[in-house]
């Protein structure tokens, strides 16, 4: 039974590699142009050849989102554009207009992703892009697990559908709110989230109607975790996680929990510690979760009123640079304010949580601090335990 | 020069406008994102000679193929020029058998350019709905150079969202409110936008009614459309001979006589193109 692939973003290379080190199968990025983020970092042609390397190492796989919508002035510049990705090596393409599909399919050996952005939600519209050469379908996130099983039941081809992270509050692709409240294209990735935004609601009587919050779109986030069983059950070939934003902190934390469900799944049958895991991801993304429409529910329970109150996260402390095996001294970059006497989690893809507690905290001077406050200070202390670049430090939960 | 369709809110409409316009595009019940009409009024079409587009442009789900197959079918018993579609689903089963209308992508926010067009086109699509996401310009670029028949939007609350959510239901659950509103309303930095709450979910229109009278002059497309989604019928039948008639001569007149209608009207993208890259 081959496995199901653990798919995560990646903002940058430095995210892809964590992605890939902390248990993703495959990353999801964005290149220098057509990718519906137009406002994030995205990757240059070289990065994405580094990228490209760095997971062909692993045996692991990178894929490109060129899903933007095309409008006539982007039209000259998909066929170049693909070529050009083509010879990054990249392993496909992730792409929703028909344009893009023919040209990738017509013009280039790359393997087709239909983005979710195309919100294929049933078995004919699946069934049409397999005739046309796709390999795979991202499937709409309307989608319930019997339609999710169906298609995969009618129709010989890759499932993809996402696991975690945000939500759009329409079906992808119509919503085009942004475009009207701000000028800016949703579907050339300038969504501005106005899905988040606060309203005044009124009746058809133009009578204010008001809740103890304001009226919203907002949905809570997406979480799969008590469904991953069902999901790999039923058959679906890649789950995804949301976020090319996403810090690092944030892909580190969400891969590395899927990743130990999942093989814990496929080595027992289930996952024990569902709790303990929802704990740690509902901390890592400060906003509540559910699993949305997958189990037919999509009431005002998957609704989020909170007058866009949210605390931003201060878990991630700190990223380990170096270990010295013989001294056993760690060098930290930190990423939000410690002490001396606080109780820690380090974390790896190499090893299991460490629980640790500060006790010397050497800065770059080599003189003893207790508080570690600036941003990105670097500092040493020293720990037994083996850790090792890439692992990262949080607050003990 | 133009045909005039229209997108009717009620059978009456159709009875009061039929004999200015050209034709229809009715939405079905069930099967369109916010329409009051359904399959049994299209009998009304079978007395009048006029083009009539079907507009079947909800996102479908698997439970919906069955119904949509028959629709497909029981529309062969009418007079119906074309269908629109916005799921896929509605090709891939429109083309398992011959039929005797065309079909017409209306991807609505996806029709943004001409190579799209002819994509569909090579697959037997002869008709497309262009998007109102997009400038003027770019619609003239779109219809030098597609193969299909076209369509455009040029008066109306335009649609910027459909969701399979129940938000304002869900709002009015959440905090225990009453309101039987058809069409609420939602505010913002001083501009009004209708929402809908149906059996089909969420859809949210713009604050404004497009006028886009000045460019159909110089417009070289084949059908023109007017929606009279939340729109008084009177008003909107002026409108309708407003467009009708309109030339060279009178057209900033009409103009000004549609702006007197309406306190809210613009020209939304037409004019003004969105933002592509935010970050440079």
């Amino acid at each position: 039974m081959k496995k199901v692939e653990l798919l995560s973003p990646a903002g940058d290379l430095e995210r892809l590699k964590i992605a890939l080190m902390y248990g993703a199968d495959a990353v999801y990025i964005g290149g220098p142009m057509l990718s519906l983020r137009a406002n994030a970092i995205n990757f240059t042609f070289d990065e994405i050849k580094e990228a490209v390397k760095f997971a062909h190492s692993l045996h692991k796989k990178v894929y490109v989102t060129v899903n933007i919508i095309l409008h006539n002035e982007e039209l000259n510049l998909v066929n170049k554009y693909l070529k050009k990705l083509e010879r990054c090596g990249i392993d496909a393409v992730i792409v929703s207009d028909p344009v893009v599909i023919k040209e990738a399919l017509d013009n280039t050996k790359l393997e087709v992703h239909i983005s979710t952005q195309g919100s294929t939600s049933n078995i004919e519209s699946v069934k049409f892009w397999k005739n046309m050469g796709a390999t795979r379908v991202v499937l709409a996130r309307e989608c319930t697990k019997d339609e999710i099983k169906e298609i995969i039941d009618n129709v010989d081809i890759e499932i993809e559908t996402f696991i975690h992270g945000a939500m759009c509050a329409g079906y992808s692709g119509r919503c085009v709110m942004s475009n009207f409240l701000t000028n800016r294209d949703a579907n050339r990735g300038g969504c501005s989230q106005i899905c988040r935004w606060d309203f005044d609601l009124y009746s058809e009587n133009k009578k204010e109607i008001k809740g103890d919050k304001p009226f919203t779109f907002c949905s809570k986030d997406l979480s799969m975790l008590k469904y991953l069983g069902n999901m790999i059950d039923i058959g679906i070939t890649s789950l995804k996680i949301e976020g090319r934003m996403r810090s690092l902190y944030y892909i580190a934390t969400v891969v590395s929990i899927y990743r130990k469900a999942i093989d814990e799944y496929y080595e027992t049958g289930k996952i024990k510690n569902i709790d303990k895991y929802e704990k740690i991801l509902r901390r890592c993304a400060n906003r509540d979760s559910v699993p949305q429409f997958f189990n037919g529910v999509y009431d005002s329970t998957c609704s989020y009123y909170n007058g866009r109150v949210e605390v931003s996260n201060q878990d991630f402390l700190g990223i380990v640079l170096e270990y010295n095996k013989e001294t056993k001294i760690a060098t930290i970059e930190q990423r939000n304010y410690f002490k001396k006497g606080d109780i820690v989690e380090i974390f790896g893809p190499n090893h299991g949580t460490i629980t640790y507690k500060f006790n010397i905290i050497i800065d770059e001077d080599g003189k003893q601090i207790d508080i570690v406050r600036h941003p990105r200070q670097i500092v040493k202390i020293k720990i037994d335990e083996f850790v090792e670049n890439y692992d990262l430090i949080r607050i003990k939960s | 020069m133009f045909k005039l369709l229209t997108i009717p809110s009620s059978i009456e409409e159709i009875e009061k406008t039929k004999n200015i316009v050209n034709g229809f595009i009715i939405g079905i019940e069930d099967m369109c994102v916010n329409t009051n009409l359904c399959i049994n009024d299209l009998e009304i079409l079978k007395k009048i000679d006029k083009e009539v587009f079907i507009n079947l442009n909800k996102n479908m789900h698997n439970s919906d193929l069955m119904k949509i197959e028959k629709l497909l079918d029981e529309l062969d018993n009418f007079n119906i020029k074309g269908v629109l579609y916005y799921d896929i689903a509605v090709f891939n089963i429109y083309k398992k058998k011959k039929h005797n209308y065309d079909l017409v992508w209306y991807m609505e926010h996806a029709t943004t350019n001409y190579a799209g067009v002819n994509y569909w086109n090579s697959l037997g699509v002869k008709y497309t709905y262009i998007s109102s996401d997009i400038s003027k310009e770019e619609i003239d670029l779109i219809i030098e150079k597609s193969k299909s028949k076209l369509m455009v939007t040029m008066f109306g609350y335009l649609p910027m969202f459909v969701s399979k959510r129940h938000i304002v239901k869900n709002y009015l659950e959440y905090f225990n409110l009453k309101d039987n509103s058809k069409v609420n309303y939602i505010e913002k930095d001083g501009n009004t936008y209708p929402i809908i709450d149906n059996s089909l979910g969420t859809s949210v229109y713009s604050s404004h009614i497009l006028n886009g009278i000045k460019e159909v002059i110089n417009l070289n497309i084949d059908y023109v459309v007017l929606n009279s989604f939340n729109i008084d019928l009177e008003k909107f039948i002026k409108v309708i001979n407003f467009f009708k008639n309109v030339n060279n001569d009178n057209v900033l007149e009409y103009d000004e006589n549609i702006k007197k209608l309406f306190d809210n009207t613009d020209e939304c993208f037409l004019n003004k193109k969105t933002i592509y890259r935010v970050k440079k």
